[in-house]
């Protein structure tokens, strides 16, 4: 078969483009360090990265919530360990008020002295995250949510819990009313008990003059049964908060591995075996190096030069 | 006996092989002419004189330079190329559509997860302008990108535009070169002699052209070749040349078609008439490719932008008096459209008589399809609907629902034998754009809150609150649902401001499903329990208190949850980013290995094509040295005829 000059010259010249092209894509895949650079050289893997991609970013954001919640949770069981803290001398107080040999007057001091300690406690229900959350907000409140009113201290948030955004249970604020005022009662299952409305009736008995002996006794021992009362709902959330961190730690480790998974697993799917690849560009070098070869000579061979 | 016989016999053998060497010459010039055909002079030899003696022969003569062509061979060649030149010209063409679909941080999916992504500070924060801000600023960025894809489909679609333009005006002046040289052809046919370069060059015409469009060709006694188009077309006919013209799509305005001008009549090409050549590649992209690729980034937009939208409008904002301003919709995307064909019936305005309306209905339910409306041919009145992107036929009437959007006829309604092209999605991408500039009209809240009474027995407690219509069926109600059984069996109750009942029901709560479970409604609202319920146990719904408003992060939770959310045809906005990516890369992968194959076989075609007529320099160098040497030997006999007659002559001296 007659090969004709023009063809053969033609043909080398495309065969050599072609081969440089390979290596200039072998060669883009080294310096970007990635084997998809287009869908089209692997559309699955173009797939499956795009989905690792997602599941990392979701797993970023998502500690980013978590973070959140663990800085409200931290808060908030300081808080109910504060709280323990004022409730436990209020306790004192009131047990040194049931001593019988203390006149109305002596009474009327340890009251002012728990009434201050009582300010300090609602002024605990109602600290915030620092950045204007409630801690006891609940579901959302704009103001203390504990507010002193004609009739006791009352709820003004939403009951309930707010959550985060970590795809897993983990609070921002929790239930204010669940936490102070509604404790249960030891004496009446069933019923609740506000720590508030205990503390203001103690405290308004205790400056009450002139009353008898055993009315003073009843008085303290219905208070130390609620106030305690009041102590186990206290640290039973507390408890609670403290499991929430420890809960928030487990979330965020998983989210962390999840995150580092997906990032396996995006570069599993698209990144380039530097092995392979260096292996490849080297065969495909190779390979257009002997076409150039090849070229020079062939082209080099013409029965012109022999007529001399 | 003279002579002169001999000189004479020298004299035509130098001729002959002067002419070989001359057309030689002529291959060697040509050696590098694409297209080029191999001559060589034909040689005969002259008839012998009749002597007593027997025949003398009387030389060689120079009859006829001929060329080195087979039709056949040509014919492959040219449709091969004509193959790969469609392939090449769509695999072009997809590589730039293939650019729009980028993955990682560049791409769009990751765009729509960033933004559902910024949620989550909004869920922690909802009523910091900051992090507002970086909603709305990422919310900005989305419609963004999302836009400047349709920009980018659209500069794709001026690419085919341009290049088709380019081709077809190379068809016209191809085609009339092609008449021209068919006029000489015929006008030289009298001479009795092939004119040979003539025919290369039209042959070099015919094949340019066959870049641009697959022709087949048949050769008329006068020597001039009549060129056909898609299936039987004329373009050429002797010295005649009719002209391509580009033209509008018939529906799709944005969209070019080519058609063939005769006198008056244009003539609209088919795409799969045409069978190869660029422009057929063109139109293909063009009308397949581009289409879907324009119509998964419309659905994605569409279906992103409908599902913030709605969830956006379900929330309350934090535009002050809190909980009275209406929540807005966040983006605007492309309306869908119904484009009447430029066949339909009109008035005497040339306007079309009758029109079709689109709305979208349910932006998740939204396919990346175009569909065409038509008349039933068998059943006048009854309308089809034909799904383009997998040729699903469905009947249709006026104000049905399909696939997300209702069809609803205008006034007129379409006429008889009207077709419309309907494209739900294909622009939604183009024209979205970010609608609210306030932070504040972000809807974080949600207007209803859920609680489980302090003093319930069970376990239950509220794990979400889902809102399901916006605007709440009875606005200010609180619902009431009481626990009447260990089993999950409820009453429910739902009271006015001053308590009073509005309205009263019973429900049954299975572990993993909603109070109420669907298709009952309360009041709009969708109600998930963690734990279980005792009897006697009271769960409230009632309006968000105005306290919480602000601090309250039920709607953006909500917001943030579409992210892992089924929201487009059934999947989340990135895992249809990346089907759609892959999408268009397997159509780049096969297109890319369809012209690697034509290409090849093109250039085989055209290998076995030139080893008939192309030269070869070696065997044209090796031919001169022996027409040299035949030249050398001819001279040698004028020398010898001169010095017979100079021995003569002195012969004859005195």
């Amino acid at each position: 078969m007659r090969v004709t000059t023009h063809n053969a010259f033609q043909t080398s010249i495309a065969n050599l483009q072609k081969r440089q092209q390979a290596m200039v894509e072998s060669q883009a895949q080294l310096t970007s360090g990635k084997r998809v650079l287009r869908p089209s050289d692997d559309p699955a893997a173009a797939a499956a990265a795009e989905r690792a991609l997602a599941a990392s970013s979701r797993a970023e954001v998502q500690l980013r919530a978590l973070d959140a919640s663990r800085n409200a949770m931290t808060l908030t069981e300081a808080a109910l360990g504060d709280a323990g803290e004022l409730l436990a001398q209020i306790r004192e107080r009131m047990i040194a008020a049931g001593n019988a040999s203390y006149s109305d007057s002596d009474r009327a001091s340890l009251a002012q002295a728990m009434q201050a300690l009582r300010d300090d406690l609602l002024a605990v229900a109602n600290r915030n995250d620092g950045a204007g959350r409630f801690l006891f907000g609940g579901q959302g409140s704009d103001r203390p949510p504990l507010v002193d009113a004609p009739g006791g201290v009352v709820y003004a948030g939403t009951s309930g819990e707010m959550r985060a955004a970590s795809g897993e249970s983990s609070p921002l604020a929790i239930d204010g009313r669940a936490v102070w005022l509604q404790a249960p009662d030891p004496r009446n299952p069933g019923s609740t008990l506000s720590l508030f409305d205990t503390l203001d009736r103690v405290v308004g008995e205790l400056m009450t003059p002139g009353r008898s002996g055993p009315d003073i006794a009843a008085t303290v021992r219905d208070g130390l049964a609620e106030i305690d009362a009041g102590a186990a709902n206290l640290s039973g959330w507390r408890a609670r908060a403290g499991e929430a961190l420890n809960r928030i730690d487990g979330i965020a480790e998983r989210l962390a591995q999840g995150k580092l998974d997906a990032q396996r697993e995006r570069s599993e799917a698209e990144d380039l075996d530097m092995v392979a690849a260096i292996a490849d560009f080297q065969q495909r070098q190779s390979g257009y190096d002997a076409a150039l070869k090849t070229y020079s000579m062939v082209q080099r061979l013409s029965l012109f030069d022999y007529l001399r | 006996m003279s002579s002169s016989p001999l000189m004479s016999l020298g004299i035509k053998a130098m001729q002959a092989n002067y002419a070989s060497l001359q057309v030689t010459g002529h291959n060697i010039a040509n050696a590098n002419v694409a297209g080029y055909s191999r001559q060589q002079a034909e040689l005969a030899t002259s008839q012998g004189q009749f002597t007593g003696a027997g025949f003398f022969g009387r030389g060689v003569n120079v009859v006829s330079v001929t060329r080195s062509h087979d039709a056949f061979l040509t014919r492959e060649a040219d449709y091969a190329r004509s193959l790969a030149a469609t392939d090449s010209a769509k695999l072009q063409m997809l590589r730039r559509l293939e650019s729009i679909f980028k993955g990682g941080e560049q791409g769009l999916g990751h765009a729509a997860n960033e933004f559902l992504g910024a949620m989550t500070d909004l869920t922690t924060r909802p009523d910091d302008l900051a992090v507002r801000r970086v909603v709305m600023a990422r919310a900005g960025d989305l419609a963004a990108r999302f836009a400047e894809a349709g920009r980018s489909l659209d500069d794709v679609q001026a690419g085919v535009t341009a290049t088709l333009r380019t081709a077809v005006a190379e068809v016209n002046s191809l085609a009339k070169a092609i008449a021209s040289a068919n006029q000489r052809i015929a006008g030289l046919k009298g001479l009795g002699q092939p004119a040979n370069d003539l025919l290369d060059e039209r042959e070099r015409l015919i094949s340019r052209l066959s870049q641009h469009v697959s022709v087949s060709r048949v050769e008329a006694a006068d020597g001039t070749q009549a060129i056909f188009i898609a299936g039987g077309q004329r373009l050429v006919l002797g010295a005649e040349a009719a002209q391509l013209q580009m033209l509008q799509d018939p529906a799709d305005p944005t969209r070019s078609a080519v058609g063939l001008v005769e006198g008056n009549v244009r003539r609209p090409l088919d795409e799969n008439s045409l069978a190869g050549g660029d422009i057929a590649g063109l139109l293909r992209f063009q009308n397949k490719d581009l289409v879907q690729g324009r119509n998964l980034v419309g659905q994605l937009a569409a279906a992103v932008a409908g599902a913030v939208n709605e969830q956006q409008q379900r929330g309350l904002n934090l535009q002050p008096p809190l909980g009275q301003a209406v929540s807005q919709p966040l983006f605007a995307v492309g309306a869908p459209q119904a484009l009447p064909y430029v066949a339909n019936a009109r008035d005497a305005s040339g306007n079309p008589v009758g029109s079709v309306q689109l709305t979208v209905t349910d932006a998740g339910a939204l396919q990346a399809s175009d569909y065409e409306l038509r008349e039933d041919p068998a059943n006048a009145g009854q309308w089809t609907l034909l799904r383009k992107a997998d040729g699903l036929l469905r009947n249709v009437a006026d104000g049905d629902e399909v696939d997300g959007f209702r069809i609803s006829f205008g006034n007129p309604p379409p006429q008889a034998g009207d077709r419309f092209l309907l494209q739900p999605v294909a622009r939604a991408a183009n024209d979205m754009r970010r609608l609210l500039d306030d932070p504040r009209d972000l809807a974080a809240a949600s207007p209803l809150v859920a609680t489980a009474d302090a003093g319930n027995t069970g376990t239950a407690q509220v794990s979400s609150l889902a809102i399901t219509s916006s605007p709440l069926p009875v606005a200010g109600a609180t619902a009431r649902v009481s626990f009447t059984s260990d089993s999950g069996d409820y009453d429910w109750e739902l009271v006015d401001s001053a308590n009073n009942v509005l309205a009263s029901g019973s429900g049954q709560w299975q572990p993993g499903q909603t109070i109420p479970a669907p298709p009952q409604d309360i009041n709009g609202f969708a109600l998930q329990l963690s734990g279980v319920p005792r009897s006697g146990d009271l769960l409230t719904v009632a309006p968000t208190p105005p306290a919480a408003m602000a601090s309250n992060n039920g709607n953006a939770v909500a917001l943030l949850a579409l992210r892992d959310s089924p929201i487009v045809a059934g999947r989340t906005a990135s895992e249809s980013w990346g089907l759609a990516m892959a999408d268009v890369g397997v159509r780049v992968q096969s297109a890319a290995s369809a012209s690697d194959i034509s290409t090849a076989v093109a250039s085989q075609a055209e290998f076995s094509r030139t080893s008939k007529s192309g030269v070869n320099l070696d065997e044209e160098a090796a031919r001169l040295i022996h027409f040299q040497q035949s030249y050398q030997a001819a001279a040698k006999m004028l020398q010898v005829a001169q010095s017979l007659f100079d021995t003569l002559l002195d012969a004859a001296a005195p």
